[in-house]
């Protein structure tokens, strides 16, 4: 049986969009703090107060990896990387992958994407909410279980207000 | 963008200057002495308007300036570093203007390569700025003329084609020159003091959008990185921070209840008996429903509410903060928090500042109420204690100056001016700005604070809440053990002075670092040791890690703003409370029967400050200690520089 990873694992209802997981991303990669750099994408909503931290998923049945012509993209464990000395910048991923997770790099305008951080990714280690985390794979469907469980509870206690209004 | 141009770490280095006269736009190099002197944000800001607005500049003419200042660590990792500063020369006071606003902004024009926009001049017609890359266009806005904010922002996204531009802008009320308009940032984020909307309409500058696809790199990373970890954790492990966290800047409400410093009904009062339908525990449960933060903030104190029933029902909206559950709930009778909600959310949609708008309404319904102004004055909108409705109709005539709306638009100095009689007394200002939401007579620096801040009845640039909220450890800490129990004392004169010297120096420095208020104000968790730490780190500049360095640069901030005022005509005649504070005691609640005595507290701090006691003019021996001898020179030969080394 194969060693289960850890995957990042991302809640929108704890986010509060202030972007730190963007900056702590650009200082690790870079060694400087600039938001287009960064890996991770805090998509905002401000009218209805929507956040959502956009990261590659390092999905199990990757469409980069596919569309990949060179090999430059791979999986290993339960992650996706990218091996830059293979990559012909071709681009052929970043119009695959459905969730913006393959980029450019704005300043050297090339092909760039999570790598986790070496294994401690560092938008998790940062956020001070805990909207990102970084868990054991096989947890993830039970801890979503338990906020399904709060969330309804929540919602229960909307629809019968208890007291005042 | 040349490296070179860079004066330290952590600075875009370059200065976009904006004329709307000519249409030109240029960029300037950030100078090295400024950066070392005045820092950033407010500092530099104070910088650049005492050299380019001189005195007797009309603040809605083409002469005035209107600055948006970042600092060094402005755009970086470290806590609480999404805000940035207006500054301006305000419409309503005739002086120092600043107002700071969270959200994305600052950020965003630094990544765009800019520490600092200078806007000057007066376009011809409706126009905004789109600030790119090291680079601005003036464009058209027309089209968005009589928008409100909510629309412009989404009009102005629209047309420079990138969703996630951020914007500044103003609603009509900033186009109709409401003396305290406010921009709006992010829906809810808001320069609302002291009239900033106003100077922007004045210039016809709808919005400023902007987008930067640059870097902010820090002198020592490693080390910096390093103390941004450090200050996370120092806010994750504050029981207060994460209870800031939870309920908002609404706590407030009850805390202050409970210490008597409520500010109810014109500042009469500082309990109110409605208080638990606008406090925070009231909100939480039936309204909350999301928490938000300013770039980079671990702290997070922001708050979406939705009415789910009643008048209101299907309001959704950030906010509101304390001071507008103070200045639109207790301080004019209202205990529907419904109502607050709708009237801080009309108040960021046409651009208003929330504490100039409640206290003009308030100062109305008390004039009403004592019979010093009839009913012809009111125009038919029903103007008492407790009548939402009639102030949600008032502040729809304010964005429009239309009716009892356009006296109400000038201001509660202006207004008593123009109707006379007794009305002064009840105007609740200090050089011409609207007392936030705290009373000095039952917290006494509050007192000192509101009379002598640069830009009038500021709480943010003095306020000390080691004895508002008794934090004895950390007034052990900054004023000696012998002190602490005189400092904590909220009704006593002792220590005031001192105390609130020593924040406005402190606090200078946070304003131009830029840092927030909540985690160094309230709660107290980082201090001037942590920014010259900071300071060191993403400059580089090894005198920084002087922390007697650091103070030093906070009291030359503090006063430049002030001979920039003193310029104006300021004198200690204007450092001054309204009667109600110093002669009228606190009618109830615990601090029943106290009152401010401000002579005293006034002389201390003028002698700590090196000021005149007389005149409260700076010394020429002070200034020059302080690297400002050119600025002594200019007030001298003006005739308001003070003789001798200190205030006696
Ligand atoms: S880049 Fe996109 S497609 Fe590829 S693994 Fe990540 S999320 Fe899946
Ligand atoms: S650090 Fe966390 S809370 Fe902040 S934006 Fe990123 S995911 Fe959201």
């Amino acid at each position: 049986m194969p060693a289960v990873d850890r995957i990042l694992v991302v809640d929108p209802e704890r986010c509060t969009g202030c972007r730190i997981c963007e900056a702590a991303c650009s200082y690790q990669h870079y060694g400087e703090f600039n938001p287009r750099r960064s890996y991770i994408t805090v998509l905002k909503r401000e009218s209805d107060g929507l956040f959502v931290p956009m990261v590659c998923q390092h999905c199990a049945k990757p469409l980069c990896v596919e569309a990949c012509p060179t090999g430059a993209l791979y999986q290993y464990g339960s992650a996706v990387f990218l091996d830059k000395s293979k990559c012909i910048e071709c681009r052929q991923c970043v119009n695959a992958c459905p969730f913006g997770g393959v980029g450019i790099d704005p300043v050297t305008l090339q092909v760039v994407k999570c790598d986790l951080c070496g294994g401690d990714p560092q938008c998790a280690r940062r956020c001070p909410t805990g909207a990102i985390s970084y868990v054991r794979a096989d947890l993830v469907g039970y801890r979503r279980k338990l906020e399904g469980a709060e969330r309804l509870s929540r919602l229960t206690s909307l629809i019968v207000p208890s007291g005042g209004g | 963008m040349s490296e070179l141009s860079r004066p330290y770490g952590g600075y875009a280095g370059r200065i976009l200057r904006v004329d709307l006269s000519s249409g030109r736009v240029s960029t300037q190099d950030l100078p090295r002495d400024w950066a070392r002197l005045f820092i950033g944000g407010s500092g530099l800001a104070a910088r650049i308007l005492w050299e380019e607005v001189g005195p007797g500049t009309d603040p809605l003419g083409p002469d005035n300036r209107l600055i948006v200042a970042t600092g060094p660590v402005t755009g970086t990792a470290w806590h609480t570093s999404g805000r940035s500063v207006m500054v301006s020369k305000s419409p309503l006071t005739g002086i120092w203007a600043e107002s700071h606003f969270g959200g994305h902004f600052g950020p965003e024009l630094k990544y765009a390569g800019f520490d600092a926009l200078v806007v000057s001049g007066r376009s011809p017609r409706p126009v905004y700025l789109w600030v790119h890359d090291g680079t601005a266009e003036i464009r058209d806005a027309s089209d968005m003329w009589g928008m409100d904010t909510y629309e412009t922002t989404a009009a102005v996204r629209d047309d420079v084609g990138y969703p996630a531009a951020k914007v500044l802008s103003i609603g009509p009320a900033g186009e109709n020159l409401v003396k305290y308009a406010a921009v709006i940032t992010n829906s809810h984020d808001a320069a609302g003091r002291t009239g900033m909307g106003a100077v922007m309409g004045s210039k016809k500058l709808k919005a400023v959008a902007v987008r930067g696809f640059g870097s902010v790199r820090v002198a020592d990373p490693d080390r910096f990185y390093e103390l941004a970890l450090e200050a996370r954790d120092r806010v994750l492990g504050s029981d207060q921070a994460m209870e800031l966290r939870r309920y908002g800047t609404a706590m407030l409400v009850e805390v202050k209840q409970a210490i008597g410093e409520l500010p109810t009904y014109n500042h009469r009062s500082g309990v109110f008996e409605g208080f638990e339908t606008i406090g925070s525990h009231h909100i939480r449960k039936n309204y909350w429903v999301a928490t938000k933060a300013c770039f980079a903030c671990s702290l997070a104190c922001k708050k979406k509410n939705l009415v789910r029933g009643g008048e209101f029902r299907g309001l959704f909206s950030g906010g509101p903060e304390y001071e507008g559950l103070y200045a639109f709930g207790s301080n004019c009778g209202v205990d529907y928090f419904p109502a607050v909600l709708k009237m801080n959310w009309l108040c960021n949609r046409y651009g208003i500042d929330v504490i100039s708008a409640g206290v003009s309404m308030s100062f109305l319904m008390e004039l009403r109420e004592r019979g010093i102004i009839g009913e012809d004055l009111l125009g038919g909108v029903d103007l008492r204690w407790g009548n939402h409705e009639a102030m949600i109709e008032a502040l729809e005539l304010i964005a429009r100056r239309e009716g009892v709306g356009d006296l109400l638009a000038e201001g509660v100095r202006e207004m008593a001016r123009r109707i006379g009689g007794e009305a002064e007394r009840y105007a609740m200002h200090v050089k011409g700005l609207e007392i936030s939401g705290q009373d000095g007579r039952t917290h006494r620096s509050a007192g000192l604070t509101h009379a002598v801040a640069a830009r009038g009845a500021d709480h943010m640039r003095g306020l000390v809440t080691v004895d508002q909220l008794a934090y004895r450890d950390v007034a052990a800490e900054r004023f000696g053990e012998d002190k602490a129990d005189r400092v904590v004392d909220g009704y006593s004169e002792d220590y005031k002075a001192l105390a609130v010297k020593m924040h406005e120096d402190a606090y200078a420095v946070r304003d131009s670092l830029i840092v927030c208020w909540y985690s160094v104000g309230w709660p107290p968790l980082f201090w001037v040791d942590d920014f010259s730490r900071v300071l060191s780190a993403v400059t580089g500049e090894e005198s920084w890690s002087d922390v007697g360095e650091v103070w030093l640069a906070g009291e030359r901030i503090v006063n430049l703003k002030r001979a920039f005022n003193v310029r104006e005509g300021i004198t200690r005649r204007d450092d001054t409370l309204p009667e109600r504070f110093t002669r009228e005691p606190m009618p109830e609640g615990p601090g029943r029967g106290q009152v401010v005595d401000l002579e005293r507290m006034l002389d201390e701090y003028y002698e700590l400050r090196g000021w005149d006691l007389e005149t409260g003019f700076p010394t020429r021996e002070r200034l020059e200690e302080l690297g400002l001898s050119d600025v002594a020179e200019e007030l001298a030969g003006a005739g308001k520089l003070a003789r001798g080394g200190g205030g006696s």
